[in-house]
């Protein structure tokens, strides 16, 4: 991180309770869910935790920028309201250390059937016979809508009526045999070269 | 189920999706013996779960890849280019199920469009006329709804905000489909439960797979011989060119060798060009089958986007099978619009641990927040579209870093051409427009996924110096080479390709055979 050797907490690998408490701060305020209690986010901190032992790099940097958090605060992180320490969290979003809380809260955060419920999710629904019988199409703020393939006058017209054959962009319509391609020129390239100059 | 000699000149397809399997059962329903090389496992069914990021991990390939090139993909997902799968089945086990045919003008893509910079645009070496007959056979296979007497889809709450929408700016040709899923028992499978786990593995084998319909019939035959978790090394050939072994890992990790009297590609538009290249000899010193230099170029993965979109009222979107809605209105040809080509709007859905990963990747906040919160009140659809084939959109051997084999790894470069970012850009317009005359009060344009569809990368062409294979799917270069996935397509088209595939493969099998029998291979 930004400020090594002046912090003899740099050797310090093991992170803190307090360390725990202040990364539970950060996941709740990058990933705001007012209805969301604070086991999913303990929960998706205790994984952050864990991942961070199977990688030094990664230990390193979260260890570092959980202890240095608080410089940028001007305090301590926590202390901080929701908009203070968004902008806080704005400012180091393309630290590794931040990129790694935020691709492991949104890989663990949101997998879950603790924020399913809440987010209105039902989780597996083989078991339970699917939604066949269970309300797969029980929206009825629109009315029903027609399932069964277009069977009226018009036609999908599949080239524009507008458009000659090979007009785009300058073409000349060709014929099968004076065909040719971008990396093997033939007869048209030549045509469309001369046009270009 | 048979046993194939290792010593035995056998017929070998590597592959067991929608191109390996389909050939295999076709190969073996007309009596000829064949071993199939799966570099996954054999997952049945029942093995599925319910759970997104758990039957990822079971299902999808996870073998290291790397990435470069201006697409989003390269910055957040760099190792994961493409979303496909590595069990018996291939992505047949993994896939919506849409089934759309390409239209004529897709088969003459350079004529129709004429001349594109950048574009390495090239007409099939066959039309949509000669195709037909397959696309009917395929689509009985698989049992696409709304054609051949197939019940459409019922609609799901996803597909009412969608049709709705549709309906009231003007489109109209738009239904729950064709989409190879039953809505009814066919073919000894049953009717849909709407379970809404597509992606996952279909539980209850409503959707075609080559796992529930092509693989067991074959099996049935007593001409298949399968050999799951055995991953393809090289092609080897003889003095005068022809491929006549294939060399491969089992499950042990122990190299083994099957003599070969033909064999056939079916390893998906990355996996299959990594083969020819690493199947280099002094012979084909730039890879096998690449005298044309085209092997792993002109990568397409159609253009893609999703948007979900917010409203005041639940839509409960899970719900009910995952694709189960197509609007083809914009899958014409107008430059009016500002770019070639077409493409389909199609329903699509996600839960709440893949709409975090992938609704918007890389963002958090509020903003973020905003589209998990709406979850219950979101309804999604997904842009697919003709995207256009660059030579340097490519499938190279990324020899600085390898596998857990020790094997050079694929690296997909990819830049969007801007007539892939036009029509992106049309659709997400399109489909906001759509979902306000329903009533959004906000909607989240989604950049491409992981590829789902992978093309290209073998082309199929007239002349040996523009492609890899020629109109049968056998290399211009190696007589008794076949490629069967949708490496051969020359250009993408807007339509989801596994019917294309299926179609392509039916096709060859019965060139293959009539090849055999005549002594043309």
């Amino acid at each position: 991180m930004a400020f090594p050797a002046k912090y003899p907490q740099l050797n310090e690998t093991e992170l803190t309770g307090e360390a725990r408490s202040v990364l539970i701060r950060v996941i709740r305020v990058a990933f705001p869910h007012p209805s969301f209690p604070d086991g999913p986010y303990e929960r998706t901190a205790d994984t952050i935790l864990r991942e961070a032992e199977n990688s030094t790099w990664f230990r390193v940097a979260l260890t570092q920028g959980l202890l240095t958090l608080g410089h940028l605060a001007g305090g301590d992180f926590r202390d901080l309201n929701d908009e203070d320490a968004t902008k806080v969290l704005r400012r180091i979003e393309t630290t590794e250390f931040f990129g790694f809380i935020r691709r492991t809260t949104v890989l663990n955060l949101y997998d879950n059937e603790d924020v399913w419920e809440i987010l209105g999710f039902e989780g597996p629904s083989f078991d339970k016979g699917g939604y066949v019988n269970r309300g797969f199409n029980d929206l009825d703020w629109l009315p029903e809508a027609r399932i069964e393939s277009y069977d009226g006058p018009e036609q999908l017209i599949e080239i524009a009526t507008n458009v000659s054959v090979a007009t785009v962009r300058g073409g000349e319509s060709a014929s099968a045999s004076e065909r040719d391609t971008s990396n093997q020129p033939g007869k048209r390239d030549a045509t469309m070269t001369a046009v270009k100059k | 189920m048979t046993n194939i000699e290792h010593d035995d000149a056998a017929i070998i397809i590597i592959g067991s999706g929608a191109g390996g399997g389909t050939l295999a059962y076709e190969l073996t329903a007309r009596g000829l013996p064949v071993v199939v090389l799966e570099a996954g496992s054999y997952l049945r069914n029942e093995d599925y779960v319910n759970d997104e990021w758990e039957a990822f991990n079971q299902m999808a390939w996870l073998d290291p890849r790397t990435t470069s090139g201006s697409w989003r993909i390269a910055r957040d997902f760099p190792n994961l280019p493409a979303w496909i799968v590595k069990a018996v089945g291939g992505t047949t086990t993994h896939w919506s199920g849409a089934t759309p045919r390409f239209k004529a003008h897709e088969f003459a893509a350079r004529s129709t469009y004429g001349r594109i910079d950048g574009a390495n645009l090239l007409d099939w070496p066959i039309t949509l006329a000669e195709l037909a007959p397959f696309y009917d056979k395929a689509e009985v296979a698989m049992g696409s709804t709304h054609v051949h007497g197939r019940k459409p889809l019922p609609a799901n709450n996803n597909y009412k905000v969608f049709a709705n929408g549709a309906e009231r700016i003007g489109y109209k040709f738009y239904a729950t489909g064709p989409y190879a899923t039953n809505a009814e028992e066919y073919d000894g499978r049953p009717a849909s439960v709407q379970d809404g786990f597509n992606f996952q593995g279909d539980k209850n084998k409503s959707k075609w797979s080559t796992l529930v319909r092509e693989i067991p019939r074959a099996e049935a035959t007593g001409l298949l011989d399968l050999r799951p978790e055995c991953h393809v090394v090289q092609i080897t050939h003889d003095a005068s060119g022809r491929a006549d072994a294939v060399l491969y890992l089992d499950k042990d990790g122990n190299l083994q060798r099957q003599s070969a009297k033909l064999v056939a590609v079916a390893a998906n538009s990355i996996e299959t060009p990594r083969l020819l290249l690493q199947s280099a000899s002094p012979m084909f010193p730039d890879g096998l089958a690449n005298s044309s230099g085209q092997v792993g170029r002109n990568y397409m993965r159609h253009t893609t986007g999703s948007v979900y979109a917010r409203f005041n009222d639940p839509v409960r979107m899970h719900r009910g099978e995952t694709m189960a809605g197509v609007i083809a209105d914009e899958s014409k040809h107008d430059p009016d619009r500002g770019f070639a080509g077409g493409y389909y709007l199609e329903t699509l859905s996600l839960g709440p641990a893949f709409l975090a990963s992938f609704g918007d990747p890389g963002a958090w906040g509020q903003g973020f927040t905003t589209i998990l919160e709406a979850y219950a009140n979101t309804a999604g659809l997904w842009i697919v579209g003709e995207d256009l084939p660059q030579e340097s959109n490519r499938v190279t051997l990324n020899t600085t870093v390898s596998d857990k084999n020790g094997l050079p790894v694929p690296n997909v470069h990819f830049d969007d051409h801007i007539n892939d970012i036009a029509m992106r850009d049309h659709g997400y317009t399109q489909a906001e427009l759509l979902y306000e005359a329903v009533g959004s009060v906000g909607a989240q344009r989604t950049p491409p996924y992981p590829s789902t569809h992978n093309m290209g990368t073998s082309r199929m062409s007239e002349r040996p110096e523009d492609g890899v294979v020629d109109k049968w799917g056998r290399a211009h270069d190696v007589p008794n080479l076949f490629i069967s996935d949708g490496s051969v397509f020359t250009t993408g088209a807007a339509a989801n390709p596994t019917l294309t595939i299926v179609a392509l493969a039916i096709r060859q099998s019965e060139y293959i055979a009539d090849q055999l029998k005549t002594g043309g291979i």
